[in-house]
Protein backbone atom coordinates (compact mmCIF):
# COMPACT_ATOMS: atom_id res chain seq x y z
CA UNK A 1 0.00 0.00 0.00
CA UNK A 2 1.24 3.46 -0.88
CA UNK A 3 0.72 6.42 1.47
CA UNK A 4 0.93 9.94 0.05
CA UNK A 5 2.43 12.19 2.73
CA UNK A 6 2.39 15.97 2.73
CA UNK A 7 3.50 18.43 5.41
CA UNK A 8 1.16 21.39 5.59
CA UNK A 9 1.59 24.48 7.80
CA UNK A 10 -0.34 23.15 10.76
CA UNK A 11 -0.78 19.44 10.07
CA UNK A 12 0.45 16.32 8.28
CA UNK A 13 -1.76 15.02 5.49
CA UNK A 14 -1.67 11.25 4.92
CA UNK A 15 -3.53 9.67 2.01
CA UNK A 16 -3.51 5.84 1.97
CA UNK A 17 -4.02 4.36 -1.49
CA UNK A 18 -5.88 1.05 -1.76
CA UNK A 19 -6.81 -1.26 1.10
CA UNK A 20 -5.91 -0.71 4.75
CA UNK A 21 -6.21 -4.20 6.24
CA UNK A 22 -4.36 -6.56 8.59
CA UNK A 23 -1.64 -6.90 5.96
CA UNK A 24 -0.99 -3.23 5.21
CA UNK A 25 -1.82 -1.59 8.56
CA UNK A 26 1.78 -1.87 9.79
CA UNK A 27 2.93 0.56 7.08
CA UNK A 28 0.40 3.16 8.20
CA UNK A 29 1.33 2.55 11.84
CA UNK A 30 5.03 3.12 11.13
CA UNK A 31 4.20 6.21 9.08
CA UNK A 32 2.21 7.85 11.92
CA UNK A 33 4.83 6.77 14.48
CA UNK A 34 7.61 8.40 12.39
CA UNK A 35 5.73 11.72 12.25
CA UNK A 36 4.96 11.55 15.99
CA UNK A 37 8.66 11.04 16.69
CA UNK A 38 9.39 14.14 14.61
CA UNK A 39 7.11 16.06 16.98
CA UNK A 40 3.99 16.29 14.80
CA UNK A 41 0.62 15.95 16.54
CA UNK A 42 -1.98 17.02 13.96
CA UNK A 43 -2.98 14.59 11.24
CA UNK A 44 -5.36 14.75 8.32
CA UNK A 45 -6.26 11.32 6.92
CA UNK A 46 -7.45 11.83 3.36
CA UNK A 47 -9.62 8.85 2.37
CA UNK A 48 -10.07 9.84 -1.27
CA UNK A 49 -8.13 6.81 -2.52
CA UNK A 50 -8.85 4.50 0.41
CA UNK A 51 -10.89 1.65 -1.06
CA UNK A 52 -11.32 -0.54 2.02
CA UNK A 53 -10.63 -0.49 5.75
CA UNK A 54 -10.80 -3.32 8.30
CA UNK A 55 -10.61 -3.17 12.09
CA UNK A 56 -6.81 -3.54 11.81
CA UNK A 57 -6.69 -0.37 9.70
CA UNK A 58 -8.91 1.56 12.07
CA UNK A 59 -6.92 0.14 15.00
CA UNK A 60 -3.83 1.99 13.77
CA UNK A 61 -5.54 5.39 14.13
CA UNK A 62 -7.28 4.46 17.37
CA UNK A 63 -4.07 3.25 19.01
CA UNK A 64 -2.40 6.66 18.45
CA UNK A 65 -5.44 8.76 19.32
CA UNK A 66 -4.84 8.92 23.08
CA UNK A 67 -1.21 10.05 22.64
CA UNK A 68 -2.17 12.61 19.99
CA UNK A 69 -4.87 14.07 22.22
CA UNK A 70 -2.50 14.10 25.22
CA UNK A 71 -0.18 16.28 23.13
CA UNK A 72 -3.05 18.59 22.23
CA UNK A 73 -3.24 17.29 18.68
CA UNK A 74 -6.03 15.90 16.49
CA UNK A 75 -6.78 13.37 13.75
CA UNK A 76 -9.26 14.58 11.16
CA UNK A 77 -10.66 12.25 8.48
CA UNK A 78 -12.01 13.40 5.13
CA UNK A 79 -13.29 12.04 1.80
CA UNK A 80 -14.36 8.70 3.27
CA UNK A 81 -16.37 6.52 0.88
CA UNK A 82 -19.80 5.31 2.05
CA UNK A 83 -18.36 1.86 2.79
CA UNK A 84 -15.39 3.16 4.77
CA UNK A 85 -17.62 5.61 6.68
CA UNK A 86 -19.95 2.70 7.50
CA UNK A 87 -17.11 0.83 9.26
CA UNK A 88 -16.47 3.90 11.46
CA UNK A 89 -20.21 4.01 12.16
CA UNK A 90 -20.44 0.30 13.05
CA UNK A 91 -17.68 0.86 15.63
CA UNK A 92 -19.33 3.95 17.09
CA UNK A 93 -16.42 6.12 16.00
CA UNK A 94 -18.40 8.78 14.15
CA UNK A 95 -19.18 10.37 17.53
CA UNK A 96 -15.57 10.12 18.74
CA UNK A 97 -13.38 11.24 15.83
CA UNK A 98 -13.88 14.19 13.50
CA UNK A 99 -14.94 13.26 9.98
CA UNK A 100 -15.07 16.28 7.71
CA UNK A 101 -17.69 16.53 4.99
CA UNK A 102 -16.57 16.55 1.37
CA UNK A 103 -15.56 19.99 0.18
CA UNK A 104 -14.92 21.35 3.68
CA UNK A 105 -11.57 23.00 4.40
CA UNK A 106 -9.16 21.04 6.59
CA UNK A 107 -6.85 23.74 8.01
CA UNK A 108 -9.52 25.50 10.18
CA UNK A 109 -9.97 22.22 12.12
CA UNK A 110 -6.42 22.43 13.54
CA UNK B 1 -24.76 -20.49 -6.37
CA UNK B 2 -22.30 -22.08 -3.95
CA UNK B 3 -18.62 -21.22 -4.33
CA UNK B 4 -15.46 -21.93 -2.33
CA UNK B 5 -11.90 -20.71 -2.13
CA UNK B 6 -8.96 -22.17 -0.27
CA UNK B 7 -5.97 -19.96 0.58
CA UNK B 8 -2.71 -20.25 2.47
CA UNK B 9 -2.54 -18.47 5.83
CA UNK B 10 -0.55 -15.46 4.70
CA UNK B 11 -2.00 -12.00 5.44
CA UNK B 12 -1.22 -11.05 1.84
CA UNK B 13 -3.95 -13.52 0.81
CA UNK B 14 -6.68 -11.57 2.63
CA UNK B 15 -7.03 -9.43 -0.51
CA UNK B 16 -7.57 -12.63 -2.56
CA UNK B 17 -10.42 -13.65 -0.25
CA UNK B 18 -11.97 -10.16 -0.42
CA UNK B 19 -11.78 -10.17 -4.24
CA UNK B 20 -13.40 -13.61 -4.35
CA UNK B 21 -16.22 -12.56 -1.98
CA UNK B 22 -16.74 -9.23 -3.79
CA UNK B 23 -17.01 -10.95 -7.19
CA UNK B 24 -19.45 -13.53 -5.84
CA UNK B 25 -21.61 -10.89 -4.13
CA UNK B 26 -21.65 -8.86 -7.34
CA UNK B 27 -22.95 -11.94 -9.20
CA UNK B 28 -25.74 -12.19 -6.59
CA UNK B 29 -26.40 -8.45 -7.15
CA UNK B 30 -25.46 -7.62 -3.56
CA UNK B 31 -23.61 -4.31 -3.78
CA UNK B 32 -22.49 -1.16 -1.97
CA UNK B 33 -22.32 -0.81 1.81
CA UNK B 34 -24.11 -4.13 2.43
CA UNK B 35 -21.63 -6.01 0.24
CA UNK B 36 -18.74 -4.29 2.04
CA UNK B 37 -20.15 -5.33 5.43
CA UNK B 38 -20.25 -9.01 4.37
CA UNK B 39 -16.72 -8.78 2.93
CA UNK B 40 -15.57 -7.08 6.16
CA UNK B 41 -17.03 -9.76 8.46
CA UNK B 42 -15.35 -12.52 6.41
CA UNK B 43 -12.06 -10.59 6.29
CA UNK B 44 -12.12 -10.12 10.08
CA UNK B 45 -12.78 -13.83 10.70
CA UNK B 46 -10.10 -14.94 8.22
CA UNK B 47 -7.46 -12.53 9.52
CA UNK B 48 -8.26 -13.74 13.04
CA UNK B 49 -7.69 -17.35 11.93
CA UNK B 50 -4.47 -16.52 10.06
CA UNK B 51 -2.93 -14.42 12.85
CA UNK B 52 -4.15 -16.11 16.03
CA UNK B 53 -4.59 -19.74 14.98
CA UNK B 54 -1.74 -20.12 12.51
CA UNK B 55 0.70 -17.31 13.33
CA UNK B 56 0.57 -16.48 9.59
CA UNK B 57 2.21 -19.81 8.71
CA UNK B 58 1.89 -20.09 4.92
CA UNK B 59 1.86 -23.91 5.11
CA UNK B 60 -1.59 -23.85 6.77
CA UNK B 61 -4.75 -23.23 4.78
CA UNK B 62 -8.26 -21.93 5.42
CA UNK B 63 -11.31 -22.40 3.26
CA UNK B 64 -14.17 -19.94 2.66
CA UNK B 65 -17.50 -21.14 1.26
CA UNK B 66 -20.39 -18.92 0.16
CA UNK B 67 -23.99 -19.76 -0.59
CA UNK B 68 -27.17 -17.74 -1.24
CA UNK B 69 -30.51 -19.34 -0.52
CA UNK B 70 -33.90 -17.78 0.13
CA UNK B 71 -32.71 -14.19 0.70
CA UNK B 72 -29.95 -15.32 3.08
CA UNK B 73 -26.20 -15.31 2.50
CA UNK B 74 -24.49 -18.28 4.17
CA UNK B 75 -20.75 -18.18 4.91
CA UNK B 76 -18.59 -21.07 6.09
CA UNK B 77 -14.97 -20.61 7.12
CA UNK B 78 -13.21 -23.91 7.68
CA UNK B 79 -9.98 -23.97 9.65
CA UNK B 80 -7.87 -26.50 11.48
CA UNK B 81 -7.37 -26.53 15.23
CA UNK B 82 -9.59 -25.19 17.98
CA UNK B 83 -12.07 -22.41 17.33
CA UNK B 84 -12.04 -19.09 19.18
CA UNK B 85 -15.56 -18.66 20.62
CA UNK B 86 -16.40 -15.55 18.61
CA UNK B 87 -20.11 -16.00 19.35
CA UNK B 88 -19.45 -15.52 23.09
CA UNK B 89 -17.22 -12.48 22.73
CA UNK B 90 -17.79 -9.63 25.20
CA UNK B 91 -16.95 -6.38 23.42
CA UNK B 92 -14.79 -3.68 25.01
CA UNK B 93 -16.10 -0.13 24.95
CA UNK B 94 -14.45 1.82 22.16
CA UNK B 95 -13.29 4.47 24.67
CA UNK B 96 -11.46 1.75 26.65
CA UNK B 97 -9.70 0.58 23.48
CA UNK B 98 -8.62 4.19 22.82
CA UNK B 99 -7.48 4.73 26.43
CA UNK B 100 -5.46 1.48 26.44
CA UNK B 101 -3.97 2.42 23.04
CA UNK B 102 -4.92 -1.01 21.67
CA UNK B 103 -4.78 -1.80 17.98
CA UNK B 104 -7.07 -4.84 18.21
CA UNK B 105 -10.26 -5.88 19.89
CA UNK B 106 -12.73 -4.66 17.27
CA UNK B 107 -12.81 -7.42 14.63
CA UNK B 108 -15.03 -9.91 16.44
CA UNK B 109 -17.28 -7.06 17.55
CA UNK B 110 -17.74 -6.15 13.87
CA UNK B 111 -18.59 -9.76 12.92
CA UNK B 112 -21.25 -9.81 15.65
CA UNK B 113 -22.59 -6.43 14.51
CA UNK B 114 -22.86 -7.44 10.85
CA UNK B 115 -23.97 -11.08 10.86
CA UNK B 116 -27.46 -12.20 11.91
CA UNK B 117 -26.42 -15.71 12.89
CA UNK B 118 -23.06 -16.99 14.13
CA UNK B 119 -22.38 -20.64 14.91
CA UNK B 120 -19.21 -22.61 15.49
CA UNK B 121 -19.05 -26.28 14.60
CA UNK B 122 -16.09 -27.95 16.25
CA UNK B 123 -15.04 -31.30 14.78
CA UNK B 124 -12.05 -33.50 15.60
CA UNK B 125 -9.25 -31.79 13.71
CA UNK B 126 -10.99 -28.67 12.43
CA UNK B 127 -13.80 -26.21 13.04
CA UNK B 128 -16.21 -24.24 10.89
CA UNK B 129 -17.40 -20.71 11.54
CA UNK B 130 -20.93 -20.50 10.12
CA UNK B 131 -22.38 -17.05 9.48
CA UNK B 132 -25.73 -16.06 8.02
CA UNK B 133 -26.84 -12.63 6.79
CA UNK B 134 -30.53 -12.16 6.03
CA UNK B 135 -31.15 -9.77 3.15
CA UNK B 136 -34.93 -9.87 2.98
Amino acid sequence: MEIKQEKQNSYISLAPIGDLDANSSLEMDECIQDWLEKGESNFHIDGQELKYISSAGIGVFISHLDEIRARGGKIIFSHLSASVFDVFKLLGLTEIVTIVKEGAEIAPHF
Amino acid sequence: MKQEIQVKCSKGNLALIRDFVNRWLDEQEVKGVLANQIVLAIDEACSNCMIHHHNCDGRSKIEVGLNYEGETIYVEIKDSGKAFPIDQYKPQAINDIIRKRNKGGMGIYLINQIMDEIEIEQQNDHFIYKFAKHLG
